[in-house]
């Protein structure tokens, strides 16, 4: 119970792809090709400029009116500049387009071919063994108990409990019944099912990402579009002011020389931004891959961002989805010690949560029967889930043996028989389950069993029966618990200005207790399938971006009509189909880290853009007033600030453009740094770093370069 | 709902408007300042030995160098005032061609001074006050110049 | 050396003109709601008068479209009706001076320039000009582009507000502008200024005898109080005379100065009060007048550096500083009356009336200067809401793809219609003309007339030596692009964002005092973007070099 099991994610192990690694730089160099690079205009527009300053720099005479000769050293370095420049552009594309095929292999490794029994004939007797790559869509199987389920599949027949820890990380078993989906890399741990395979083995989730991740084709998201209509926008307006200096200076004389114009061209255009818009996108992807999130569309993480309202399950995302004792209740003439000895005795093998938690009970309320040593648990029967009970048969025992387990306060008690001497039975049968499970099983049933059972209820608890050598003698209360951290997280949803609604089919008592506790303010109680889709439907008539998860059939309306539907893994196909994400590890807690990957993803695009256009300003103060050298320069020169000569001026200012582009790369790749906080803090504290911090900057970093090519002397 | 016409409703309006606030507007407003308000309304001219000598508001040339001359170079040429800096410049000036005591230059400009509101108080006079002044004190000088 | 008088008089003068902005605010509001009130009783049956002759049915609710092609064709109809008469106004009568016919080109300049809400003037107005264009063409465009930029402005508020189910309908919107705010203003406004003494007259010019034996001069009285209230109401410009504001005659002291002043800045200030009154939320309304109004004191502040001394082409009545002030107030308010000439001052002065000209909203010209305000908003708040870690919103709606290009579109346009034409009348020598050449000062004073035109300002260098066909044309054309180019395309915003619901959102909150520290920012930085290398070869250009010519 120290750990946080519903909140460990399985890392993978992504090994960062080096900077220096060949494939990367050739595809980067690849990438320069106009044919490919047209489709960035801000990235396209630079390289034109590169071109045009490289004729410059071959025959200066071409267009002596904004030339010289003597000039050609000059126009061979901010050439080389420019093509940097575009390189740095290329670059941060493929280094991005590498991590997200790197996390593809990483994932294709999870994917084994796995043996599968495929059943070929009508009467079901005939089995082949196959292995996962031969299967198709519809094909029947048969998996039996201890076999790795070949393929994404859905049960016609059976229920077994499924161990999808090597999927998730997690060692639960799930319970999984007809019409239910089991993935492909759990394992059967009970029972055996008869199921049908839901998928191709090329459209598994797992080859759908990776499928994603690999396309270089991505639509853009709508504020990726609206992103790039602004650069265009800015991009228009200097081209005009350029254009407009040039035909100026030309007829008033104004001694411009036209790489110089390039250069202030190429520093105001938002290149920045510009070079990393698509690594922004990309990067988004990759991370959501790296917590095993399949996105559907871009548009998603986006809209998760967004989000108003977080629609939460209470079981299994606020709740551990498990239940534990908390109370031992006697029927009749037994005492509560009866209860919790024979719960302590039926549990001891019972390795599910429930069966754990009542040992834990006993232990602590001091149930432990003092004959447990002498009695030996001859049989014990497991959980199943078509019996909805468990339970252990008991026989006093020749010689003293030790609990398992170290739990050694027992070790040198005297034991006593406890169970009634004088019986010639000396086998025991105690069996734990569902009160009306129990109740069809056994001989004598207290009267108004019915009755206290649901009085017992009424708080919203779990009510356990147990029975004793055939009589029932008690009820066991179990309550599902609140998740450690959940606490933690809800506030910084709220923090977020994000309004988490809890949704459960509890009675309203126990949701109004257990939303109080983890300081939720919105729930719904005695929820129906259906009251999940009214939810979001109503929330979204208030104007309120729907995040939720699901993974029943039932929730596929809710995905559908949410903005962000994540849908489980584990879930049923119209629910995944529904949804626009899918989590492989099935945890319903993700839907948190969802939402603010989609919150840095958009920060970033707005840090980056903002930086880029705010870098402008000090540009404009180093290169225009050097810019003219037909005009009194004395004069203008009081504008320039950093008082660099023209020369050094305009290097240092490309140089900066150039190189502010891989300083940049890590930001774009990991995002702008987020902490759960109202929109206002943040964007208050993202205008001082990117938009204040963007106009200073470039000063410095300007007069920084200038220093290092003055004293490198030779320019 | 009926449209209204999209070719005859412009130009329709357009009349309208046109009688309204080009022809209606300063015709009632012209009517009224001139039953109210005449003086004003005619340009607050101004009367000399019972003779109607312009408007007070625009500048008057001066070629007599024993008058206040006004400036010439002005927004709009019709700047009616000086400096007093200006004017006491052009006091000891018309006291040399005319004899009138510097005192008494004085005390016109100094009771004709009008201050700026705002900001820097620039003190102004205006030349016509202290010319129609000069010709009532000393009609033995200006009855020669004057109308 | 800001005297307590002094300080005394410009907080009275602020003061009164926030308070009367806050006031009319409140009126307005009531005359652009659907709902009744009892002043109906007294506007209704002349409204409806209105209606009927127009032919208008005021129940028509206008999507985007429509509003703007009623506004295309409304002003179109309206600047043709002006071309015509100023065409023909040597054989209209009322021209007791016997003003001859203006040629076409200048016929054309002055339609599009008056109904474009410029009132950028090539002709001297005391003697081009009939009485009967001065009435029937001056004032009646003043008052239509007055009421059309007001309309415009009260649709886009609509838009973005919400709160209807289209734009409005802009036959109606017209006409209550007229009718209940425009007309009623401008009558009591010219009484005023007729007691203050600006005449008001049909009886043509008269010639006096002067004080001086053999001296005379011209009484060019006529009905200018008439004029010159609209022309400030309405921030129209221009002026009855070729000097506008600086004639005794429309401006005849002090107290006509601050009076004239205040009621060009009274509705601009009033709309942004207007605004938070029809969100119900004052403190949107409070952004957007903050912002204006200190852009416009840092306008003020960059004039106020060089110490301006009264000198040539001031009128000593008003002083240096109160001249300064006008010249920068007119073009923070695209108004562009003058009361001294622009050759007179310090060139920090002129580049202080580029930053209103250029920005347009600070706060702009009467409707369109809100329009252009709500404009930087929506482009802020998405170029720096994204970093909210949100979608950006404002007002409650997102902003999408498309308002960010249509907003593009009408920030681009404006260094689109100002460089163009700098450029080729460079190009094609048409500067010489107008007795200029290629130095900077010369550069200054045509980037400055079609800064001028394109911000729907109209003031300008030339005067009534722009009165050439090449600059008639030009300007002209330059003046309706400006004119109708944002006005389309933020009636499209708001058209597009009229329909989209409302929430309250944890989005970035554009109500707050930080925000609108950005905005400002934001705004400003975009200007200097723009235009800083221009304004740098320009006007800074002269005031580093001290007023030489430069280049």
């Amino acid at each position: 119970m120290d750990s946080e099991p519903h909140f460990a994610v399985t890392k993978f192990k992504i090994t960062k792809p080096k900077l220096y690694k060949m494939a990367i730089i050739k595809d980067s160099i690849r990438r320069l090709s106009p044919t490919l690079l047209y489709k960035n205009v801000v990235m396209f527009i630079v390289e034109i400029c590169f071109v045009i300053v490289a004729v410059m720099a071959i025959d200066p005479s071409l267009i002596p009116e904004v030339s010289s000769i003597s000039e050609v050293p000059f126009y061979i370095e901010v050439a080389v500049i420019l093509i940097l420049t575009v390189w740095f552009s290329t670059l941060s594309d493929s280094i991005a387009e590498a991590q997200i095929k790197n996390t593809a292999s990483t994932l294709r490794k999870i994917e084994k071919e796995v043996p599968a029994r495929k059943i070929v004939s009508e009467d079901r007797r005939e089995i082949s063994e196959v292995t996962s790559k031969q299967l198709k869509k519809g094909d029947l199987l048969l998996i039996k108990k201890g076999d790795v389920v070949p393929i994404d599949c859905e049960v016609m027949e059976g229920i077994a409990m499924v161990d999808e820890s090597l999927l998730t990380g997690e060692s639960v078993n799930v319970r999984k019944s007809v019409g239910t989906t089991v993935l492909g890399g759990s394992m059967i741990t009970s029972d055996s099912i008869i199921a049908r395979v839901s998928v191709n083995p090329s459209d598994t989730f797992l080859n759908k990402l990776i499928r994603l991740v690999e396309s270089s084709s991505r639509p853009k998201t709508p504020n990726e579009r609206a992103v790039s209509i602004l650069l265009a926008g800015f991009t228009a307006i200097f081209s005009i002011i350029v254009i407009s200096i040039l035909a100026l200076s030309i007829i008033l004389k104004l001694g411009l020389d036209l790489s110089v114009l390039i250069a202030l061209y190429v520093s105001l255009l938002p290149t920045t931004i510009g070079a990393l818009l698509p690594a922004i996108g990309i990067s988004g992807i990759n991370r959501m891959s790296e917590k095993r999130i399949i996105i559907k569309s871009g548009k998603a993480i986006e809209a998760a961002g967004d989000t108003d309202s977080l629609l939460l399950d209470k079981t299994g995302t606020i709740t551990r989805g498990m239940r534990t004792a908390i109370e031992y209740i006697p029927l009749g003439k037994h005492t509560k010690r009866d209860v919790g000895e024979a719960a302590f005795m039926s549990s001891w093998d019972d390795d599910t949560p429930e069966g754990k938690s009542m040992v834990e009970l006993a232990y602590q309320e001091g149930f432990v029967p003092h004959e447990f040593a002498i009695i030996e648990r001859i049989k014990f029967e497991e959980f199943s889930a078509s019996t909805r009970k468990s339970g252990a048969s008991l026989q006093e025992a020749s010689e003293f043996f030790l609990p398992k387990g170290g739990k050694g306060i027992l070790q040198h008690k005297r034991i006593r028989r406890k169970y009634d001497p004088e019986s010639r039975e000396d086998e025991i049968d105690i069996i734990k389950g569902a009160p009306d499970a129990i109740k069809g099983i056994v001989k004598t049933v207290p009267l108004n069993f019915d009755n206290i059972v649901d009085e017992a209820a009424k708080s919203g608890d779990t009510i356990m029966a147990i029975a004793e050598g055939g009589e029932i003698i008690g009820l066991i209360r179990l309550r599902d618990e609140v998740k450690p951290g959940i606490k933690s997280r809800i506030a910084s949803i709220k923090n977020m200005g994000i309004k988490p609604v809890m949704i459960t089919g509890d009675i309203e008592v126990t949701a109004s207790s257990i939303s109080r506790e983890v300081g939720i303010d919105d729930y719904v109680s005695r929820a129906k399938p259906e009251t999940k889709y009214d939810l979001v439907k109503q929330e979204q008539s208030r104007g309120r971006i729907v995040a939720m998860i699901g993974d029943g059939t039932n929730d596929a309306p809710a995905l559908a009509a949410s903005d962000v539907g994540i849908a489980m893994a584990s879930g049923t196909e119209p629910a995944k189909e529904a949804a626009n994400m899918v989590d492989l590890e099935s945890n319903p807690a993700k839907i948190i880290d969802v939402v603010m990957m989609g919150k840095q993803i958009l920060m970033t695009r707005g840090a980056v853009t903002t930086f880029s256009i705010a870098n402008d300003v000090a540009k404009y103060f180093v290169i225009v007033p050097v810019m003219f050298t037909a005009v009194a320069l004395s004069s203008l020169s009081k504008l320039n600030l950093l008082h660099l000569t023209p020369h050094i001026a305009v290097l240092s200012a490309l140089i900066f453009n150039a190189l502010i582009i891989p300083f940049l790369i890590p930001l774009a790749l990991r995002g702008a740094e987020f902490k759960p906080q109202s929109a206002m803090r943040i964007f208050l504290k993202n205008v001082f770093l990117y938009g204040l911090g963007g106009v200073i900057l470039p000063f410095a970093g300007i007069a920084a370069i200038a220093f290092v090519i003055t004293h490198l002397g030779g320019i | 709902m009926k449209k209204s016409n999209s070719l005859t409703v412009p130009i329709r309006i357009a009349l309208v408007s046109l009688v309204a606030c080009g022809i209606l507007f300063p015709g009632v407003v012209t009517s009224i300042a001139q039953l109210a308000m005449p003086v004003q309304a005619n340009g607050s001219l101004i009367s000399f030995h019972n003779t109607t000598i312009g408007s007070s508001l625009i500048a008057q040339d001066f070629n007599y160098s024993g008058f206040f001359q006004p400036r010439n170079d002005s927004a709009s040429g019709l700047d009616p005032d000086i400096t007093v800096q200006n004017a006491t410049q052009q006091a000891s000036k018309i006291h040399n061609v005319t004899g009138i005591s510097m005192a008494y230059l004085d005390s016109i400009i100094k009771e004709n001074t009008k201050y700026t509101l705002f900001f820097f108080g620039t003190a102004y006079v205006n030349v016509l006050d202290l010319n129609i002044n000069l010709a009532e004190h000393y009609p033995a000088i200006y009855d020669r110049y004057s109308v | 050396m800001i005297t307590t008088s002094a300080a005394f008089i410009i907080v009275v003068e602020f003061g009164s003109v926030l308070i009367g902005g806050w006031l009319l605010s409140s009126y307005l509001l009531k005359v652009y709601s659907t709902k009744r009130t009892r002043l109906d009783r007294i506007f209704g049956p002349i409204e409806r008068t209105i209606y009927y002759l127009g032919g208008v049915n005021p129940y028509e609710e206008m999507g985007w479209k429509a509003y703007l092609r009623s506004v295309l064709a409304l002003n179109a109809v309206e600047a043709a009706i002006g071309f015509v008469l100023l065409l023909y106004q040597g054989s209209l009568p009322l021209n007791p001076m016997h003003a001859p016919d203006m040629s076409w080109s200048l016929s054309l300049n002055t339609a599009l320039s008056f109904s474009s809400n410029t009132n950028l003037q090539h002709y001297n107005g005391g003697s081009a000009l009939s009485y009967m264009s001065q009435m029937a063409v001056i004032q009646f465009l003043q008052f239509t582009s007055a009421a059309t930029g007001l309309s415009v402005g009260i649709a886009i508020f609509r838009g973005l507000t919400g709160k209807t189910k289209g734009l409005g309908n802009f036959y109606v919107d017209y006409t209550r502008t007229l009718v209940r705010v425009l007309i009623p203003l401008s009558g009591v406004t010219a009484l005023i200024l007729i007691f203050l003494g600006v005449p008001q007259s049909l009886n043509g010019y008269t010639i006096f005898k002067t004080l001086e034996i053999g001296g005379s001069e011209i009484v060019k009285s006529g009905p200018i109080a008439s004029l010159v209230s609209i022309m400030q109401l309405g921030t129209n410009g221009g002026g009855y005379f070729g000097a506008n504001a600086a004639n005794p005659l429309t401006n005849p002291s002090q107290i006509t100065n601050l009076f004239e002043l205040a009621i060009m800045m009274l509705i601009p200030t009033s709309l942004p009060f207007l605004f938070g009154r029809m969100l119900g939320r004052m403190k949107e309304g409070r952004t957007i007048i903050v912002a204006s109004y200190s852009l416009y004191f840092i306008d003020l502040l960059i004039a106020f550096i060089p110490i301006t001394h009264i000198g040539q082409g001031m009128e000593v009545r008003f002083g240096a500083a109160s001249s300064v002030f006008w010249t920068v107030t007119t073009t923070a308010f695209t108004t562009g009356s003058l009361n001294a000439n622009l050759s007179a001052f310090n060139p920090l002065v002129i580049l202080a009336g580029f930053f209103g000209m250029i920005i347009q909203a600070t706060p702009g010209g009467i409707g369109v200067g809100a329009m252009y305000m709500l404009m930087y908003v929506i482009m802020t708040v998405f170029i720096v809401g994204l970093m909210a870690g949100r979608t950006p919103e404002y007002l409650g709606t997102k902003i999408n793809a498309s308002d960010v290009k249509l907003a593009i579109i009408a920030f681009l346009s404006h260094p689109i219609i100002i460089l163009i034409p700098t450029v080729i009348t460079f190009a094609i020598g048409a500067q010489v003309a107008v007795g200029l050449g290629t130095n900077s000062l010369s550069f200054t004073q045509i980037l400055y007339e079609y800064t001028s035109a394109a911000a729907n300002n109209g003031s300008d260098f030339l005067g009534s030596a722009g009165n050439t066909v090449y600059f008639n044309v030009s300007t002209g054309i330059v003046m309706w692009l400006g004119r109708f180019i944002p006005i389309a395309v933020m009636l499209a915003i708001a058209g597009n964002m009229v329909q989209r619901k409302r929430y309250a959102s944890e989005a970035l909150r554009t109500d707050t005092l930080a925000f609108t520290a950005v905005l400002i920012v934001a705004i400003f930085i975009l200007a200097v973007l723009t235009f800083f290398p221009f304004l740098a070869i320009g006007p800074i250009l002269s005031y580093l070099e001290g007023f030489k010519n430069g280049f």
